[in-house]
């Protein structure tokens, strides 16, 4: 009854500790359930030597120690580290590049606009099976090199060409995505440094790496750090083009495939693909500190 | 009134921990062994992909069942063949297995040792003189007493050919090779005649072939692998001969059966396993193909051709157990079975089925000719598909074959590998 009879304003305030957290309730819930539970559970399974339907016990870091022995561990580390070498520089420049050109209004550009990111959209298995058919010993794309007497290319049975095609695809299928985002970076870009510049005699090369650049450079830096963690942790381009063996004789296999490999199946290793998932969470976070630590260097 | 921060981290644990305590076992109940008692209950039977085709036909055993049982209510459920294995699992690991389950032996081995499958030795004892004594035994586990499934449905693959390939490398169109020796000697003419456009196989030997090749592919007691001996060893560097003059596609170490498949469709293979279903695809999608289609027994040089059996599980944690052992013995009992194979090319596991005239009398078409020779070489067939072989183990036989046809290991190296790869996997799987 006293509630009742309260002024209005000490009503509020007398419910103020409590409601935010009832606010942050459902999203807190989300996150400890799906985020956080998970998250301690990987740690724990990681010193575990736990299998899909046998609890495990405690071995401490044995599984982290036999990580060091095996070989298709470091097969998967140098995969990702390539992929992160060969995916991030792509798709931190090209997409610039593609903003530039759509980023003028003239007649018909929202049709390129939407062509770019299209891909984006596409669902990645269907993509996969595309290119898997395109670039076939019999595909399209060997018919062409052979008509040109180039002769056919082992895209799918070279490791190497394997994990390059696969690269290949991530880039394209990235491009329109990272598109947007710095389409909405060179929107802010003022028109009067370009024209100043030109004035003073820049070239577009020039205005390109003057203006264009400095201005989009914490853009940059996002994509970089979005795009770096995405290649690293790689499973389905490469899953759906070297198949589910991870290539010829499994050199295509990456981290996250080499997860999933190990730990699922009714005779799942767990615990130790815990542990290397723990690496990939250890070696993401390192790869978006070094990347944000980068930037701030640069501005300093 | 204010809240002390300890209330609020209690109140925020307790949140976190009441939908995550749904997800315990929950397979705490049930678990008697004996079938004896009344057929009653609900009961949920899971199916492996067979909906699609034959939903008319479950659809039907279960409403017989439920009227044979009238206290008994069967719930089916139907998985696709992706991923089927990983949804066992999961349901496994969450304590949702339902109570009957169709697998094959590979399955059933580790839900087994995990406690999970009723040992139909005790539990269904009486049942056992209905099969085929080899069926029965296919779900017997190495190391462990009792068997874990009914025996459901057989079958041999066969193996399709293409004739116009054959016919055009100077090959007899109407003998495809038998054993391995034959395959051999014609995959290498083809790949010279056709100056290695057209290769015969397009995949890398798995443990299968090993044993239709005569290896030996565990020792006795099945506690370790054994196929790295000197056939195994002879086998393989054939098989690098073969990759070598592109007799084996070049696409071959990443190939996946349905790559395979497609492969034989646009006619850059000669030959490909099957089963019965592919001959609509072929007849639709590839209709030059279809023409020219010659079918054949698995290659074997061992007089056996590979069985692939099929079982039907029951939940060791089941609440219905009379119920369940009722059911999966239902559904893969003579009658059934033979119904069943009357709908698609599989063969009854049960005593006896096998003679029935189905199986036995020509009558003039192709279907009853290839239906007549599958049953025929099934009643010696083996299982080559060791019960332990995981899919983990099935990865590295797979890898070490590819470095061996690559040449960067020589296939005693690397069939060494698989082996030392495959015993320390047998070993944690415990």
């Amino acid at each position: 009854m006293a509630l009742s009879t309260a002024p209005r304003a000490q009503r509020v305030r007398r419910q103020l500790p409590f409601s935010p957290w009832l606010f942050a309730a459902p999203g807190l819930l989300v996150t400890g359930v799906f985020i956080l539970y998970p998250f301690v559970s990987t740690l724990v399974n990681s010193l575990t030597d736990r299998r899909t339907l046998i609890p495990g016990k405690f071995v401490g870091l044995a599984n982290f120690r036999e990580l060091l022995h095996d070989d298709m561990f470091w097969i998967g580390l140098r995969n990702s580290t390539l992929y992160v070498l060969g995916v991030v520089p792509a798709l931190v420049v090209l997409p610039l590049l593609l903003a530039l050109l759509v980023q003028k209004n003239i007649p018909g550009i929202t049709f390129f606009r939407s062509a770019f990111y299209t891909p984006v959209v596409a669902s990645i298995v269907v993509v996969g099976l595309i290119w898997v058919w395109l670039l076939d010993e019999r595909g399209l794309i060997n018919s062409l090199l052979e008509s040109v007497g180039v002769g056919r290319v082992g895209f799918l049975s070279d490791q190497w060409l394997l994990l390059l095609s696969a690269m290949a695809v991530t880039v394209w299928k990235g491009l329109g995505y990272y598109m947007i985002i710095y389409l909405a970076a060179l929107a802010n870009v003022p028109r009067e440094l370009h024209e100043a510049a030109a004035v003073d005699g820049a070239g577009a090369v020039r205005r390109f790496l003057t203006v264009t650049v400095p201005a989009v450079r914490s853009t940059m830096v996002l994509v970089g750090a979005l795009s770096s963690v995405a290649a690293f942790k790689v499973f389905s381009e490469v899953y759906l083009m070297a198949g589910p063996s991870g290539g010829p004789a499994g050199e295509d296999t990456t981290l996250v495939m080499l997860v999933q490999r190990t730990g699922t199946g009714l005779t799942g290793r767990v615990g130790y693909a815990s542990a290397i998932s723990v690496v990939v969470f250890v070696v993401t976070v390192a790869l978006m500190l070094l990347v944000l630590r980068a930037d701030r260097r640069d501005e300093t | 009134m204010p809240i002390s921060r300890r209330t609020l981290a209690a109140a925020a644990a307790l949140c976190l921990a009441l939908p995550l305590s749904a997800c315990g076992s929950g397979g705490d109940g049930g678990g008697s062994t004996d079938a004896s008692g009344k057929v009653e209950g609900d009961i949920t039977f899971q199916t492996w992909n067979l909906r699609a085709n034959f939903k008319d036909y479950f659809e039907g055993v279960i409403a017989d069942f439920e009227k044979k049982y009238p206290d008994t209510h069967v719930k089916w459920v139907d998985q696709p063949a992706e991923g089927y294995a990983d949804k066992i699992s999961a349901d496994a690991a969450g304590g949702t297995l339902p109570d009957v389950v169709n697998v094959s032996p590979d399955l059933v081995a580790p839900l087994a040792k995990a406690g999970l499958a009723l040992d139909l030795d005790k539990a269904a004892a009486k049942y056992k003189k209905e099969y085929l004594a080899g069926a029965w035994a296919s779900h017997r586990i190495p190391g462990m007493t009792g068997t874990y499934a009914f025996p459901w449905y057989l079958n041999t693959g066969p193996l399709f050919y293409n004739k116009s390939l054959f016919k055009k490398a100077g090959l007899d169109p109407e003998t495809p090779p038998k054993t391995y020796d034959d395959l051999f000697a014609d995959a290498l003419e083809l790949a010279e005649k056709s100056d290695g456009k057209v290769a015969t196989l397009a995949n890398v030997p798995t443990i299968e072939d090993f044993g239709r090749y005569g290896v030996e592919l565990m020792n006795k007691q099945g506690t370790a692998f054994t196929f790295n001996d000197a056939k195994g060893v002879q086998m393989l560097a054939k098989y690098k001969e073969l990759y070598d003059a592109k007799a084996l596609d070049p696409q071959a170490l990443t190939a996946t059966p349905e790559s395979s498949g497609r492969k034989f469709l646009t006619e850059a293979v000669a030959m490909n396993p099957g089963s019965a279903l592919d001959l609509g695809n072929f007849k639709k999608q590839a209709p030059n193909l279809y023409k020219n289609i010659g079918i054949t027994d698995q290659i074997t040089s061992t007089g056996h051709v590979n069985m692939y059996v099929m079982g039907v599980m029951v939940n060791s944690k089941t609440r219905h157990t009379p119920a369940a052992v009722a059911f999966a013995h239902f559904v893969t009992d003579a009658e059934h079975q033979m119904s069943f194979a009357k709908k698609v090319a599989i063969f009854p596991s049960t005593a006896g089925s096998l003679d029935d005239p189905y199986f036995t009398k020509e009558d003039g078409t192709d279907e009853t000719r290839v239906r007549i020779a599958a049953a025929k070489s099934l009643k010696n067939a083996v299982n080559y598909t060791p019960v332990l072989f995981s899919e983990q183990m099935k990865t590295a036989l797979r890898n070490e074959v590819a470095k061996a046809l690559q040449g960067k290991e020589s296939p005693k190296a690397a069939l060494d590998n698989a082996v030392k790869q495959c015993n320390t996997l047998l070993q944690q799987q415990g």
